[in-house]
Order: structure tokens, then sequence, then C-alpha cells
């Protein structure tokens, strides 16, 4: 479903040319629950930006479905942020001046055209599904971690997202609080929803049916 | 909730910081607003106070043979029997005109050629308080101005060569007239002639309602003299209509100078307050990368984002330019009243040009948060969120 191939990533670092992923290559297949594991600096978070189009490889290929992303324009790669892929980040989710059913709706905010009241009423129903209803008109910022993550997870189901892109999302959060949302996302899986999460737990990475481990921008294994 | 909702709440979230750009902004409009409305109101009254140096326009019958000359064009005394101008008609249709409110003064005269003595002397038909009205500078060197029908005003030069003097009585055209008073040199046609009133010299000429010329005081600020001109021509099928171009082009330098000073001071508010606008975009820039990440993440694009930055300075700037239009306004009559200038003309509030103040500055905001805003589109998404 989602395939990269020599997937190479270098970054200029005070003029040095630091190269982040060296001929990388994933195959994710529909349904599939990835992990990927590895150290801190390995290069983890860019194979998952480049997997989810925030970052442009310097070369290699990635293919989503019958598409080459790599020949798809600026806005055609926005349009596939907006409808299939899906992103929860370790932080910084959710804009702290919108309320939790507005951050919820986000996605549908990108154009002069209201958002349908059918939007909202899916809004709704996915922060039911998180937990969240009785938060809906919140501002993030009296919203503790656990739960804006969780807001997080509800604007992706309320897209239809058919992949979602996780980085280390249980890597702020308590113990228990971490173990709420893994157990959301293994929910989600089971529905059918692809997962590609980077964690450093390797708790939470054998929950994964598949790991792939990086090592200095090569994948191990 | 559209995309507008983003902006709007931000700007909500910050109210001190929107109601400080808000402030600045304002007073800014505010101060254009007051400074055009008082600078149109101080160029009015300035050209009205400078139509009282002489007509802009003059009309005359359509005429080709001409010989004796007054006031800048031709009369041939042969001729001017024909060629005359109904009065009433005249002046009625001048002042029927659709920018009949430009017309500041109309002024008839008929002139003819007597003999006083031996000497040929034009004598000049006027209705003192008209012809007054657009000759502030006459002023009488010896005597007064005529008072009565029988009373004449003698140029200075015509003076000297009949040998006139206050109080002397000369005979014309069999009527006897007393000299009220004798004009200060003008250096004009006015020096070698006689005035007399205009209905006694219709009466004495047994021309009643006759005219030769009639000269208009036009008031020429917000609109062109060419539409007057075309106006009375149009109503004055037979006349020849002349604008005395240079006349017109002296008092409007004066008018537009006024204007001109008040619109460099209004560009240099208003670029200062537009900078401001930029640079507290361009902070704002800085300080919402995460927020721009977040939203690239979700598939905006680079345009959807510039255009946010766009709609939040663009709200600020309508937003300023309403509440600054309307405070303006109310200064500009503080403003005149205090420069003493309330009565003439007073500035017009319209709803129109309220709404137009708004969309001007607010397309002025936009345009300087341009370029923050396309700092903003390109910031790259995964730095802004890798930035803790
Ligand atoms: N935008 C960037 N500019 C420069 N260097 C970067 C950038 N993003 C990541 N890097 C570098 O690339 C390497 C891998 O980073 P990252 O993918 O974030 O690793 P991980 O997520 O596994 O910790 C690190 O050395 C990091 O400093
Ligand atoms: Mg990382």
């Amino acid at each position: 479903m989602l395939s990269a191939y020599n997937i190479t990533k270098n970054y200029q670092t005070n003029g040095r040319v630091v190269p982040v992923l060296k001929e990388v290559s994933v195959n994710i297949s529909e349904g599939e629950f990835v992990s990927i594991v590895g150290r801190s600096g390995s290069g983890k978070t860019t194979l998952l930006n480049v997997l989810s189009t925030l970052v442009r490889p310097d070369s290699g290929e990635l293919k989503y479905r019958d598409d080459n992303l790599a020949l798809f324009p600026e806005k055609r790669l926005n349009r596939l942020r907006q409808s299939d892929f899906a992103v929860i980040f370790q932080f910084h989710h959710l804009l702290p001046y919108l309320s939790v059913l507005e951050n919820t709706l986000l996605p549908f905010m990108s154009s002069l055209r209201p958002v349908s009241k059918q939007r909202v009423q899916q809004a709704r129903a996915g922060l039911e599904r998180v937990g969240l209803a009785d938060k809906a008109d919140r501002l993030p910022g009296n919203l503790s971690g656990g739960e804006q993550q969780r807001v997080a997870i509800a604007r992706a189901l309320v897209k239809s997202s058919r992949v979602l892109f996780a980085d280390e999302p249980t890597g702020s959060l308590d113990k228990e609080t971490g173990k709420q949302i893994m157990g959301l996302l293994m929910e989600l899986h089971q529905e059918g929803l692809t997962v590609v999460m980077v964690t450093h737990e390797p708790g939470y990475a054998s929950l994964a049916e598949r790991t792939i481990a990086i090592e200095d921008g090569t994948i191990v294994h | 909730m559209n995309l507008f909702t983003i902006p709007l709440r931000n700007i909500r979230r910050r109210p001190s910081k929107t109601l400080l750009l808000l402030l600045v902004f304002s007073l800014g409009v505010m101060s254009i607003v007051a400074l055009y409305q008082v600078s149109l109101v101080v160029g009015y009254s300035l050209e009205k106070k400078l139509t009282t140096f002489g007509a802009n326009i003059v009309i005359s019958p359509a005429t080709e043979k001409l010989s004796v000359s007054y006031g800048g064009f031709h009369l041939g005394d042969m001729v001017f029997d024909v060629q005359e101008l109904p009065e009433g008609k005249t002046s009625q249709a001048i002042r029927s005109i659709k920018l009949q409110d430009r017309i500041a003064a109309v002024a008839p005269k008929l002139v003819s050629m007597t003999k006083i003595g031996d000497t040929s002397i034009a004598l000049v038909g006027v209705h003192w308080p008209e012809e007054r009205g657009i000759k502030s500078y006459w002023a009488a060197a010896n005597g007064r101005f005529p008072e009565k029908p029988d009373e004449i005003l003698v140029g200075s030069q015509a003076a000297s060569k009949l040998g006139m003097q206050v109080g002397d009585v000369v005979s014309i055209y069999g009527k006897n007239f007393s000299v009220s008073g004798i004009l200060f040199k003008t250096g004009s046609d006015d020096d070698s002639v006689i005035l007399v009133e205009l209905g006694v010299l219709q009466t004495l000429l047994n021309r009643p309602d006759a005219t030769s010329f009639i000269e208009v005081a036009a008031l020429c600020a917000g609109c062109p003299i060419e539409d007057i001109v075309d106006q009375i021509s149009m109503k004055l099928p037979n006349t020849e209509v002349k604008a005395l171009q240079n006349v017109i082009n002296q008092r409007m330098a004066s008018v537009h100078f006024v204007q001109k000073l008040a619109l460099s001071v209004s560009l240099v508010i208003l670029v200062t307050a537009a900078a401001m606008i930029g640079l507290s975009m361009l902070s704002a820039v800085n300080e919402r990368k995460k927020d721009i990440g977040i939203l690239r993440s979700l598939g905006y694009g680079k345009s959807q984002v510039f255009m946010i930055f766009c709609l939040e300075a663009g709200f600020i700037g309508a937003l300023a330019g309403f509440i600054g239009y309307v405070g303006g306004f109310g200064a500009s009559f503080k403003a005149l009243e205090y420069l003493a200038l309330s009565e003439g003309a007073v500035p017009v509030f319209a709803v129109a040009h309220l709404l137009l103040a708004s969309a001007v500055f607010a397309l002025i905001t936009i345009v300087a948060a341009v370029y923050p805003a396309w700092k903003g589109a390109s910031v790259d998404p995964t730095t802004a969120l890798v930035a803790l």
C-alpha cells in the first residue's frame, strides 16, 4: 500500500552534509501495524516524515497505492495529507486558541466554505469515541497531555484517514495514559486502520505486527 | 467554522496585543481621515476666497468680427447691437446647470461706447454686488462705490484722461450722473472705463435685458472646469463659453498645495502604521511556527497558511479602517471648529466612504502582511514541529 525504495535524505548542519537516511526501503501493507524503533538520532522521525510526505527525500521512490508520490506536485500531497494520511506527534498537535471541537475539525477548515453540520456531528462522535465528548468546547490548554493526544486521534478518525503516522505518541505521557493511547491505537488498527508508529518503548513496539529497526539511517531488520 | 475562524480565534487569544495594534492603526487611519476632510474643507474655503479675485469663466455671444477689447475678449462697436446675451435667461441658465452648486458668482455686463466731450470712452454696465463679489481687490482711490442708480465709478486712467473728480456731474446719453468714486489702479481693463449700474445703462440704451458678456466664478475643486464649461455650453447653444485656464491653474495650484500637503503627511502615517502591522505579523510568524507545522501536517497548503496571515491582518485593517474613519470624521469637526472653518463647507459622512475606507485599509494591511505571510507559508513543517 505504501512503499519506499532506496530513500536517502541528507541534512546540512554547519555547512556539513549529514546523511540521515541511507537508501532505506520500507513496504507497508494495507491494515498493517508497523512500529519503527531505534536509538535517538537514528533517523526514525525523518523516515516517518518522508513516509507521511512531510519531508521530501533527496532521492528514492515513494509509492502510495498506484501513485508515485515523488512525482506529485505540492498541491496533491497536501490533499493526500488532508484525506488519507493522519499524523500524530509527541507534542504540538493542537492550536492552542481553537477549542477541542475546532481542533478536531481543523482539516476541514482550510477554505472559506463553512464546515458542514455533518462534519461537526462526525467530530463530536470522534470525540465521544476517545472519551472527550464533554470537553469539546474547552481550549487545549485545559487538557492533559493524554487528552490532547486523544484529540489528535479523534481528528484522524473524523478525516477517516487510511494511514496513521504516530511519532512517539506515548513519549510524553505517564505509563497509565500511554497505555490508554496504545489501547486506542490498537482498537483503530483492529478496525482496519494502517498504523505506522515510531516508539522508544519495546513493550509498545512489540504490540505491532512488525517492527522495523533503524540504526544510523539504515534499516537493520 | 472556516478558514477565517483560525485568525479570528488567534486575534481573540491576545486581546491586549490586538487592541494595541488596533489602537495604533485606528489612530493612523483617524488622522488620515481627519486630515483629508480638513484639507477638503480648507481647500474649498480657500478656493471660495480666491473666487473673489476674479472670474474664471467668460460667456459671450458667438461673434466673429470684433474690434474693441474689454475683459480679455473683443467687441465690435458696430456689431454689439446684434450680438448680445439676454441677461435673465442666460443667468438663469448658468444657475441651473447640474453643477450649479459650483457656481460662486455670475456677473453680467453690458459694454457700450460713448463720447464725453471729444473723448471716446467705454461705458460698462455692471451689477454692483456681483461685480464687487468677484473683484474684491477693487478699492475706491477717491470717494466711494456707487450706491444710487445715478452714480458712476470711473477707472483711474479714464478719470485722468477726462479730468474727472469725485462729485463731478457728467451727462451720458442725455442723463446726468455724478462720479461717486475713482477706482484705484487695477492694472486691468477696468482702469480705462466708466462703470455704471447695469439696469440704468440698459434703460438708457433702450436695450432692456441686454448684456455683452457674462463673467462666472466657478469653484473647480472636486470637478474639472471643463465639465462646468460643457454644461453651460449645453444650456446656451449660441454662445462662446471660455475657461480662463491660467486663472484656474493658479487657483487650483493653491488648493492642491493644501491637499498635497495633507496627502504626504497621510502617506507617512500610513507607511508607519503599515510597517507596524507588518512587523507585528513577522514576529507572530516566528511565534506560530508550530501552528504552521500542525496545519501543514493536516494538509494545509502554503497558500492557505498565507491566507490565514492575510485574513488576520486584513481583519485588523478593516476594523481599524472602520473605527478610524468614524473617529477621524468626528475629529475633523473638532479640527475645523478649532481652525474656525466650520462655516462654509462641512465634511459629509457617507456610508459608502466608510465601507470603502474599511476595504482600503484592509487591503493596505494585507499588503503589509504579504511578506510575513509569505515567510509563514514557507516555514518547513518538520523543523517547525521539531523545534520545542
Ligand atoms: N531539519 C533538520 N535539519 C538538520 N538536521 C536534522 C533535521 N532533522 C533531523 N536532523 C538530524 O537528523 C538526525 C536524525 O534525526 P531524527 O530523524 O529526528 O532522529 P530520531 O527521530 O530517530 O531521533 C539527527 O542527527 C538530527 O539531528
Ligand atoms: Mg524523533
